[in-house]
């Protein structure tokens, strides 16, 4: 009994220790090496770097024009995620608490939106938003990232207020409460913890979304930073350490962000455990 | 009335909306602000972070904005595929830039094929004698100039570094036989023999085969290709495609080239891992800045060793008229006009002299540049001296080039045989109508 | 107004904004691509529909079957590889069963955050021809033209992908299950562990059937991902060498942007949704049955 224990305990260990290497490593080599002038990576791709060489990190934020992409990035992902959010709580409350029957066809609209990729609608989006005068302005940047948002946090936004009891609507009701009301008082703060894990994702996927930004826009002004990275990544750019800089810049604000979170999900689970 | 039904009218037809929207027609923006200025959106293929290429265009374009303060030019820079994606929603949602970076093949042609750009022709009237012949051939079905050419790209040069030779008691090979000799010497050396990067697929095409078919062919055979008189299953056409298959074979390229990303094979190169490089002329430009001057002296541009039962000439090569720009169908007269000026300038005398200082091979005729780096001196003196054939992807539709750069790859790795890609390649091309 | 009435403005007047929105920019888009699945629309002139030509053409391309392998695998590897694992490392941190577990958790999830394409690069950077472990090999055996041939080989070349896939969404899946472990009644698990319940038993007799829904929901979101994966992949290896990792989503994008067959891309794309919907009705069928018996 005991050995299978100890067993089972090793073994558990293993699995944590080895996703912990896989994530480490890599990471901690991308760091190093944006450290690193061009031709050390490429003759001693292992080695650490011998001084702190940070002119990849002000070339690249200086050639790439990543302080404006920056804050592209971080209006995208803020606002974006916001109308994400909040409409995807909106939706889920209606089409978990009202039970109609057109709730069934929506819920099926949004299931299919799943699978739906991003390539297969980017010719007519890209029609609608000229003819719209949308393309190029941060608005039409925004909308697109919203409406692709929406199918994922939908789903998980029903199932969660499905589980909220029905009795707290129903005494809301007769305190004379109206539906928005309910939605504003009672959904959305007993929804706290999946908020949380929504908003997460929403702004991890918007931060790194690339195509859609891509093709909607042309002004330097209005990209955001997956184009100012993926120009460094691009097959044939020279120089790995800009390139290594361009990606710390991308990645590790998301590392932080993350960090940062993490333990609000992790409180939000906590106190998420519904009283029965 | 029934508050239900009302609701769901207005609920159907909020879905309506996007349709009407889409299905709505936009007012044209006029572009002349009136203070005399005009203002012209340019859409070009650049890597901004290229510490080489973008200051060098940017230059340019500061040249030309000193001259002609009255046009204003708006750029938006596209890379890689990315480049291409964009382009094309552009044309398909009619909203071509007034002046776009277009290629003289296949690649860009469903913006020449719609109509949406205009011939050159009429501006460029006495002036095609300053442009090397093969820049000066028709780009449409009327020969019509789409885009005048900026370069001419040779995209097949064996760049040499004679150091390595030398210490490894070799000379540079004169028949192909010699070149798979020296092979097992330089790989006993820890070496690459030809270094080449072929994950994206093009390069073994662009760099290695159009060369290796014009030698196999001949140039004649080519056209009569292209008309349909020859196939691309001719027996000699199959024996190019062998030669890439023994290369393989006998490991003379990079290791694992199909795994390398392009650059690969000029780091390698520069390096010093590489005997021998396969690249197009364009790589010129990154060696000027990569090679330190000591380098420079005894690496040299050579042609890939002559073919037994060769049927092209000596050491040809495989060149094509470069990309370049050209100008939207809708401008208006005073627009072209301005639109031209730009164009004549970046692939006319004035920009051609300074890329050529910049290291390309401008289109435009031009004499030796005396003072210039010596590596575009080498290549200046290369393209004077070497006879060369078709690319084939500047000749062939994307569909078929691109399942034959892919075809490639297979046949390199057993996957299917010479003969058989050259049937595929030959079934595609007929498919889709020479 | 009546209470009714005023339910269902409420309820148009929640659904609105998202529906209006998703509408316009997704399901309009969609059908307009659909109906160009019909069609040998290239970019320019008018379409001509030619039926279900291109249908048919795609399921008898030898490079779309092979992607469509690929896609499967990928499916597989999801659904048996990520959801399981991410249940098992969810299981191992609701328990207790090591120490310092909200470092792990945090290590394991880390990979969500960044962006694919670096992803992508750093992998290529380690694994390609002239990456870190080809170079430490090349070193250690003293080979210099040491390549790894699982890349080049037609059935193998995707085994890797599925692997950086497998490290890159387990912690998406462990969240969802440690989340929902949280959420089950504690008393339930203690009233076992007081009887005398081992871990495996309490697993197998209480856990399990607890969490079919989420399995089933996670299933579907593996299902979806995994049909549509692009990203990763074609940062990758771009479907190279020679369409050996390609996926359906890739094979859909050479089509439509390099050859510019805009009707077959969309025919393409379509396929893709066709085939979800098939796997996730059938998944449904499946955890359908399972709850029947759980209860």
């Amino acid at each position: 009994m005991k050995k299978t224990i100890t067993l089972g305990k090793g073994l558990s260990y293993l699995l944590m220790i080895t996703f912990t290497l896989l994530t480490i490593i890599p990471l901690t080599w991308m760091i190093l090496s944006a450290f690193k002038p061009h031709a050390l990576i490429v003759r001693h791709p292992l080695s650490p770097p011998m001084s702190w060489y940070i002119e990849n990190f002000t070339l690249a934020w200086t050639q790439g024009h990543l302080g404006i992409y920056f804050i592209n990035s971080t209006i995208y992902s803020l606002v974006a995620t916001f109308f994400t959010v909040l409409f995807a709580m909106s939706s889920g409350y209606a089409l978990s608490k009202f039970h109609y029957k057109s709730s069934r066809f929506v819920s099926l609209l949004y299931t299919l939106g799943l699978l739906i990729t991003v390539h297969s609608v980017i010719v007519p989006l890209f029609i609608m938003e000229t003819k719209l005068g949308l393309s190029n302005t941060r608005l039409g940047v925004i909308l697109p990232y919203i409406a692709f948002g929406l199918p994922f946090q939908v789903f998980l936004a029903t199932t969660y207020i499905k589980g909220i009891p029905d009795a707290m609507q129903e005494s809301a009701i007769i305190d004379g409460a109206d539906f928005i009301q309910i939605f504003l008082r009672i959904i959305i703060p007993v929804a706290t913890p999946i908020i949380s894990t929504m908003f997460i994702y929403t702004f991890l996927g918007n931060w790194n979304e690339f195509i859609l930004v891509l093709t909607l826009t042309s002004d330097l002004t209005v990209r955001s930073l997956p184009v100012g990275i993926n120009s460094f990544a691009g097959g044939m750019s020279r120089d790995y350490g800009l390139q290594f800089a361009a990606l710390v810049i991308g990645t590790v604000p998301m590392i932080i962000f993350y960090l940062i979170f993490k333990d609000k999900i992790a409180q939000g689970f906590a106190a998420g455990a519904l009283k029965e | 009335m029934n508050m239900k039904r009302l609701f769901s009218i207005v609920f159907i037809s909020l879905f309506l909306v996007p349709v009407l929207l889409f299905a709505a027609g936009t007012k044209e923006q006029a572009k002349d602000t009136g203070d005399g200025v005009t203002t012209l959106s340019v859409y070009h293929f650049l890597d901004q972070t290229d510490k080489t290429t973008a200051p060098n265009f940017q230059y340019l374009v500061d040249v030309f904005e000193k001259a002609n303060p009255t046009i204003k030019l708006t750029f938006e820079y596209g890379y890689g595929e990315a480049f291409h994606d964009k382009l094309q929603t552009m044309a398909m949602s009619g909203q071509l830039p007034d002046i776009v970076l277009l290629y003289p093949g296949e690649r860009t042609s469903q913006v020449t094929n719609a109509g949406l750009v205009q011939d050159l022709r009429p501006y460029l009237a006495g002036h095609e004698n300053e442009f090397a012949d093969m820049a000066m051939q028709g780009q449409g079905k009327n020969g019509e100039i789409w885009e005048l050419p900026e370069d001419i790209s040779i995209t097949s040069i064996m760049f040499t570094n004679n150091r390595l030779l030398k210490q490894l008691g070799l000379t540079l090979p004169k028949t192909y036989e010699e070149l798979l000799a020296q092979g097992p010497k330089i790989r006993a050396a820890g070496l690459i023999p030809i270094s080449i990067a072929n994950k994206d697929a093009w390069p073994m095409q662009s760099c290695v085969a159009g060369m290796l078919v014009e030698r196999a062919c001949g140039l004649e055979w080519f056209d009569k290709a292209i008309a349909g008189e020859a196939r691309f299953d001719d027996a000699e056409f199959v024996y190019a495609m062998e030669i890439i298959k023994e290369l393989t074979d006998k490991q003379m390229f990079s290791p694992g080239t199909n795994q390398l990303a392009y650059g690969q094979g000029l780091d390698d190169f520069v390096q010093e891992k590489a005997v021998y490089f396969i690249d197009g002329g364009w790589t010129v430009n990154n060696m000027i800045g990569e090679l330190t001057a000591e380098q420079k002296e005894y690496m040299s541009l050579e042609s890939f060793p002559d073919i037994p039962r060769q049927k092209g000439k000596s050491l040809s090569t495989s060149a094509t008229a470069g990309q370049g720009f050209g100008m939207n169908a809708k401008l208006t007269k005073a627009e072209s006009e301005a639109a031209w000026k730009w164009i004549w300038f970046y692939s006319g005398p004035e920009g051609s002299a300074i890329r050529q200082k910049f290291g390309r091979l401008p289109a435009y005729n031009l004499d030796e540049p005396k003072d210039a780096d010596p590596m575009i001196q080498k290549l200046v003196a290369y393209a004077g001296k070497v006879p060369m054939g078709y690319v084939m992807d500047s000749v062939l539709a994307a569909e078929p080039i691109g399942t034959f750069n892919i075809n490639l790859q297979n046949m390199m790795f057993g996957t299917k045989t010479p003969k058989q890609i050259s049937q595929e390649l030959e079934a595609m091309v007929t498919a889709i109508g020479r | 107004m009546t209470f009714l009435q005023q339910k269902r403005m409420s309820y148009y007047l929640l659904l609105a904004p998202g529906l209006l929105l998703f509408a316009s920019i997704i399901i309009f888009p969609v059908a307009y691509s659909l109906s160009l699945s019909f069609t040998s629309f290239g970019g320019y002139g008018k379409p001509a529909f030619i039926g279900l030509e291109n249908y048919v053409k795609i399921l008898g391309d030898e490079v779309f079957l092979h992607s469509l392998r690929n896609n499967l695998l990928i499916v597989a590897v999801s659904v048996f590889g990520q959801i399981p694992l991410g249940f098992l490392l969810a299981f191992l941190l609701h328990r207790k069963m090591v120490r310092n577990g909200n470092f792990y958790q945090t290590m394991i999830f880390l990979p969500i955050t960044i962006s694919p394409v670096v992803v992508a690069l750093l992998w290529n950077q380690i694994f390609s021809s002239s990456g870190m472990v080809v170079a430490i090999i090349r070193n250690l055996t003293d080979q210099p033209q040491y390549v790894m041939k699982i890349f080049e080989n037609r059935q193998m070349a995707i085994y890797p992908i599925l692997f950086v896939l497998l490290w890159m969404h387990t912690g998406t899946y462990m969240i969802i299950f440690f989340a929902n472990l949280q959420k089950m009644t504690p008393s339930l698990l203690e009233a076992a562990q007081i009887d005398g319940a081992s871990e495996s038993q309490m697993l197998g007799r209480i856990i399990l059937p607890g969490m079919v829904g989420t399995i089933a929901t996670t299933a579907i979101f593996a299902i979806s991902g995994s049909l549509k994966a692009f990203d990763l992949i074609y940062s990758m290896t771009g479907g190279g060498p020679a369409h050996f990792t390609e996926v359906i989503a890739i094979y859909m994008y050479i089509n439509t942007f390099k050859y510019y067959k805009y009707g077959f891309g969309s025919a393409a794309s379509m396929i893709i949704v066709l085939l979800a919907v098939g796997l996730i009705l059938i998944l449904q069928y499946i955890s359908r049955k399972f709850e029947r018996r759980f209860e």
